[in-house]
C-alpha cells in the first residue's frame, strides 16, 4: 500500500488499515490451518509417503520458507516479478536477474471479499485474488513489484485493471486465434515489447547468455517433470495429489533447487517401482483432472476427496494450467541467438497452449488432441471436468470434450463447484458415484 | 588394371569405413540429443565430398549418363535425401551456416511466397536447361548435332559463365565435366572449377563472378538459399502429390496427430522453410520441397511425434531431447 497510498483508488473500496490487519490475521491464521490439513491429508492417504515429499510440504506453507527466501533477496535488491497467468515468459524474468512467481490465488475466504468489487457471477479465482489484495494476504502478490497479466480470459483481462490501483501491471495482448502467422507475429513483438519492459525496470539487460541460461534451466525442469510424469504412466507410485503439488510448487519455488528435489523425489519413486511398492492397489480407477485450474491450498479439495473417497481413485494425469501445463512443453531454440530464442519463447508460450481462450475451425483440437494423447498413454480410465462457476471457457467446451472423449468410450464426468467448503458433502457422494461407475466398468 | 581396379575399390571401401568410424564417433562423442543428427550430416557430407572428388577423378571416367539415370531412379524413391545428406554444395552452405552461428548473426527469411515461387522455378529451369541445345541448334546450327556435344558446348564453350545458374546439376546431368586437376586431387566440383576458370573478364565471366559471389553471400545470410530452387533438386517426389504414386516415396516423414501440440518448432527449424510438416494434418508428409535433411524430427520435443519413415519402417524418431527417463517394461500395466 506504500506507493499508491495517495492514487485514487478506482476499484477497491477503501479499507481501514486496521480492519485489514484484523482480517488478515484471522484469515491467514485460518489459511495456515487449511495447509497444515491438507498435509496431514495427504500423509494420511499415502501411510508411507516418499521422504522427498518433506521438502514439497515445506515449500507448499505460503507463509513460511519460501516467503523469507524471497523477502531475503528482495533486500538484497532483486526484483520480484508476478504472473497472472502462464502466458507469461518466465524466463524472461529470470534472465533478467528477477524472480518470477505465479500470484493467483486459491484462498476460499478471500473469495467472499472479493464479492465487493465484483459480482458473484466472476469466476472465483478472479474474485479471490482481488480479496487477497485487498487484505493483502498473498505473500507473493503483496511482494512482487510488477505484474505481467495476460489477457486470456474476461476475468483476467478486468482483473489486471482492478489490481493495477495498487500495483504495476504489464498487460499481454492474447491473439485468439493462435493458428496464424500474424498472431504469431503480434504475440512475438508483445514477447520483445516484455523483454525491454522487464529490462528497464529491473535494469539488468538480459543478454544472450543469461537468457540461455534461463531457457536451460526451465529445460532442466521440464526433463525432470517429464520424468515425473513417466513414473505416473504405470502401476501407481504416487498419490496425485503430491505430484500435483510438485507440480505447482514450480511457480512459486526456486526453479534450479525445485529441479533437483524432483529430480529426487524422481530417484526415490524408481526404487519403489523396482521393488514393485505401490502407492495403492493397482486395480485403482485412474483418473484424469481437466478443467478450470487448481490453486494451491483450498482448491485440494477435489483431488483429496478423489484420493481419500471410498472406493477411491487415483490421479493419474490432469491438463490445467495449474498443474502439468506448467512445464509441458520445453523451448525449442534451433540456434542459440537472441533472435531465435525470441521466436522460440513466443512460439513455445503461443502456440503450444491449450488454453480454451482460443478459437479456431478445428475446435480446439489441439486440447482435444492432448486429452486423447494422455487418456491413452497414461491408460486412463475415466475423467473428471472440473469447472469453477464463472469459468466461462471451460464450461463452454465440455461438449466438445465429452463428445470426444465418448467415442474412445471413456467415461467423463462434469463436476462444477465453487469457491466454498459447504459443498464439500456434496461433492464426495458425487465423486464416490463416480468412482464406482469406473469401478464398475472395470470389473466387467 | 585389374590391380587399379581393386585399388579404387578398396579406396572406396576405405571412405565407407571413414564415414561409418565418423558416424560412430558421433554417437558416442554427442550426447546431446538437439544436435547429434546435425553433426552426423557434416560427418556424411565430408564423406560425401570426399567421394565425388574420388569418382570424378577415376581414371578412366565412369560414364555420368549411368550415374544421371541412378540419380533420378533414387530420387523417385528416396526423395530429396541427397539435397539433405550427401551434396556437396549443400554442405559448403552448411559450413557458412555454422561460421554465421559462430559470429552469431541471425538468419534471415524469406517471405514465404517467394519461397514457393522459388520452389516452383526451378522446374521451370531445368526445363529451359534441357531445352537448350535445341535452343543453341536453331541460332546456330552445328555440324555435329549429337546432344551430348550440344552440353558440352553449353557447359564449355561460350555460354559457360551463363551455365552457371545450373552448376549443381553438372556432375550428374552432364555426362562430361571439366576438370581441373591440381596436384592429384580433381577440383573439378562446380564452384571451385569455375572461380578459378573465368578469372579472365569479359561480361560473361563478370556476370558468372557476381553470381557465385552472391549465392555464397546468399547462403550466410539465409539458409540453405540454393537448395530453394536449384535444379539439379527437382524431385521426382512430387510424384507423391498425386494418388497413383502413394506407395512411391520409400523415403517419407511421417507425423503423429494425436501426439503434435502444433508448437511450431518444426516449421522454425526447418532450413529451407518447408511449412508442410507444421501445416499438414498427420500422417505421411506430402511436399516436394523437404529435403528429408531431419532437422525437424531432431527437434520436435514430443516423443515419436515426427517420424522419417523407410518403406513402413521407422529409422528415425522425434524423441524428447531432454532425455526421457529409462522405461521399465514391467512397470507398465499389462
Amino acid at each position: 500500500m506504500s506507493k499508491n497510498q495517495t492514487v485514487e483508488q478506482r476499484y477497491l473500496p477503501e479499507i481501514q488499515r486496521k480492519e485489514i490487519d484484523e482480517l488478515k490475521t484471522t484469515v491467514k491464521g485460518a489459511s495456515q490451518k487449511i495447509i497444515a490439513d491438507n498435509i496431514a491429508r495427504m500423509k494420511k492417504a499415502d501411510s508411507h509417503r516418499p521422504d522427498t515429499m518433506k521438502y514439497f510440504d515445506d515449500i507448499a506453507n505460503l507463509f513460511g520458507r519460501r516467503q523469507q527466501e524471497i523477502e531475503a533477496e528482495k533486500q538484497k535488491g532483486k526484483k520480484i516479478i508476478g504472473y497472472l497467468c502462464l502466458f507469461a515468459p518466465t524466463e524472461l524474468i529470470s534472465a533478467a536477474d528477477a524472480i518470477p512467481v505465479r500470484v493467483n490465488s486459491g484462498w476460499y475466504d478471500t473469495s467472499k471479499l472479493g464479492d465487493r468489487v465484483v459480482p458473484v457471477e466472476v469466476c472465483p479465482v478472479i474474485r479471490s485474488t482481488i480479496g487477497a489484495k485487498m487484505i493483502e494476504l498473498s505473500p507473493f502478490l503483496e511482494q512482487s513489484d510488477a505484474l505481467i497479466s495476460v489477457l486470456t480470459c474476461d476475468g483476467m483481462t478486468k482483473l489486471s485493471e482492478i489490481l493495477s490501483d495498487q500495483k504495476t501491471i504489464w498487460g499481454m495482448n492474447v491473439p485468439r486465434v493462435k493458428d496464424s502467422t500474424q498472431s504469431l507475429r503480434f504475440w512475438s513483438a508483445e514477447i520483445k515489447h516484455m523483454k525491454t519492459q522487464i529490462e528497464t525496470f529491473t535494469g539488468n539487460k538480459i543478454t544472450r547468455n543469461s537468457l540461455k541460461e534461463a531457457i536451460t534451466t526451465s529445460h532442466r525442469a521440464t526433463k525432470a517433470f517429464r520424468r515425473l510424469q513417466e513414473l505416473r504412466k504405470g502401476n501407481p507410485v504416487i498419490m496425485g495429489q503430491d505430484a500435483m503439488l510438485v507440480n505447482q510448487a514450480y511457480s512459486w519455488d526456486d526453479k534450479k533447487r525445485w529441479t533437483e528435489k524432483t529430480e529426487a523425489l524422481c530417484n526415490e519413486l524408481e526404487k519403489r517401482v523396482q521393488q514393485k511398492d505401490w502407492v495403492c492397489s493397482p486395480d485403482t480407477p485412474r483418473v484424469m483432472l481437466t478443467g478450470t485450474p487448481m490453486f494451491w491450498p483450498d482448491s485440494w479439495k477435489l483431488p483429496a476427496l478423489v484420493e481419500e473417497g471410498n472406493p477411491k481413485g487415483i490421479i493419474v494425469a490432469d491438463e490445467q494450467c495449474s498443474g502439468e501445463r506448467i512445464l509441458n512443453d520445453p523451448i525449442g531454440v534451433d540456434e542459440w541467438s537472441m533472435d531465435d530464442m525470441l521466436n522460440a519463447i513466443s512460439e513455445r508460450y503461443l502456440m503450444a497452449s491449450t488454453c480454451p481462450c482460443f478459437t479456431s475451425k478445428d475446435g480446439n483440437e489441439d486440447r482435444i488432441n492432448w486429452l486423447l494423447n494422455k487418456v491413452k498413454e497414461w491408460n486412463i480410465q475415466g475423467v473428471i471436468y472440473y469447472v469453477l462457476r464463472g469459468c466461462m471457457l471451460y464450461a463452454m467446451e465440455y461438449n466438445r470434450v465429452k463428445k470426444a472423449l465418448d467415442k474412445i468410450n471413456v467415461p467423463v464426468y462434469y463436476l462444477d463447484t465453487e469457491y466454498t467448503r459447504e459443498d464439500v458433502g456434496q461433492l464426495k457422494t458425487r465423486v464416490e458415484a463416480f468412482m464406482e461407475l469406473l469401478n464398475a466398468r472395470i470389473d466387467f | 588394371m585389374a590391380g587399379e581396379l581393386i585399388g579404387n575399390i578398396l579406396s572406396l571401401i576405405m571412405l565407407v569405413g571413414l564415414g561409418i568410424a565418423g558416424v560412430i564417433a558421433v554417437l558416442v562423442w554427442k550426447k546431446n540429443r538437439a544436435s547429434r543428427v546435425t553433426f552426423l550430416r557434416f560427418v556424411i557430407q565430408a564423406v560425401g565430398l570426399a567421394a565425388f572428388f574420388f569418382l570424378f577423378s577415376l581414371e578412366p571416367a565412369i560414364p555420368l549418363l549411368y550415374v544421371l539415370i541412378a540419380w533420378f531412379a533414387v530420387t523417385l524413391f528416396l526423395g530429396r535425401f541427397f539435397c539433405g545428406w550427401v551434396c556437396p554444395f549443400a554442405f559448403i552452405m552448411d559450413i557458412e551456416n555454422l561460421l554465421r552461428k559462430a559470429l552469431k548473426i541471425r538468419y534471415r527469411l524469406l517471405p514465404d511466397k517467394l519461397n514457393l515461387a522459388l520452389h516452383k522455378g526451378r522446374y521451370l529451369i531445368i526445363t529451359v536447361f534441357l531445352l537448350f541445345p535445341l535452343i543453341l541448334w536453331i541460332f546456330n546450327p552445328p555440324p555435329d548435332t549429337a546432344t551430348a556435344i550440344m552440353m558440352a558446348r553449353l557447359l564449355a564453350g561460350p555460354f559457360r559463365p551463363y551455365s552457371l545458374i545450373i552448376d549443381p546439376l553438372v556432375p550428374f546431368v552432364v555426362p562430361w565435366t571439366g576438370q581441373l586437376i591440381l596436384g592429384n586431387i580433381n577440383f573439378s566440383y562446380p564452384y571451385v572449377a569455375n572461380i578459378t576458370s573465368l578469372i579472365q573478364a569479359t561480361p560473361g565471366q563478370i556476370f558468372a563472378i557476381a553470381f557465385v559471389a552472391t549465392t555464397l553471400i546468399g547462403a550466410f545470410l539465409v539458409r540453405r538459399i540454393w537448395c530453394r530452387f536449384c535444379p539439379a533438386g527437382v524431385s521426382i517426389a512430387a510424384l507423391n502429390k498425386f494418388k497413383a504414386f502413394k506407395g512411391v516415396p520409400l523415403l517419407y516423414i511421417e507425423k503423429d496427430e494425436a501426439k503434435c501440440t502444433k508448437c511450431g518448432v518444426c516449421k522454425r527449424v526447418c532450413p529451407v522453410q518447408v511449412n508442410d510438416v507444421y501445416d499438414q494434418k498427420g500422417g505421411k508428409i506430402k511436399t516436394s520441397q523437404c529435403m528429408l535433411c531431419a532437422r525437424c524430427v531432431e527437434l520436435c520435443p514430443y516423443e515419436d511425434t515426427l517420424k522419417i519413415n523407410l518403406g513402413n519402417k521407422p529409422v528415425f524418431k522425434s524423441r524428447n531431447w531432454l532425455e526421457p527417463s529409462i522405461i521399465n517394461e514391467e512397470r507398465k500395466i499389462e
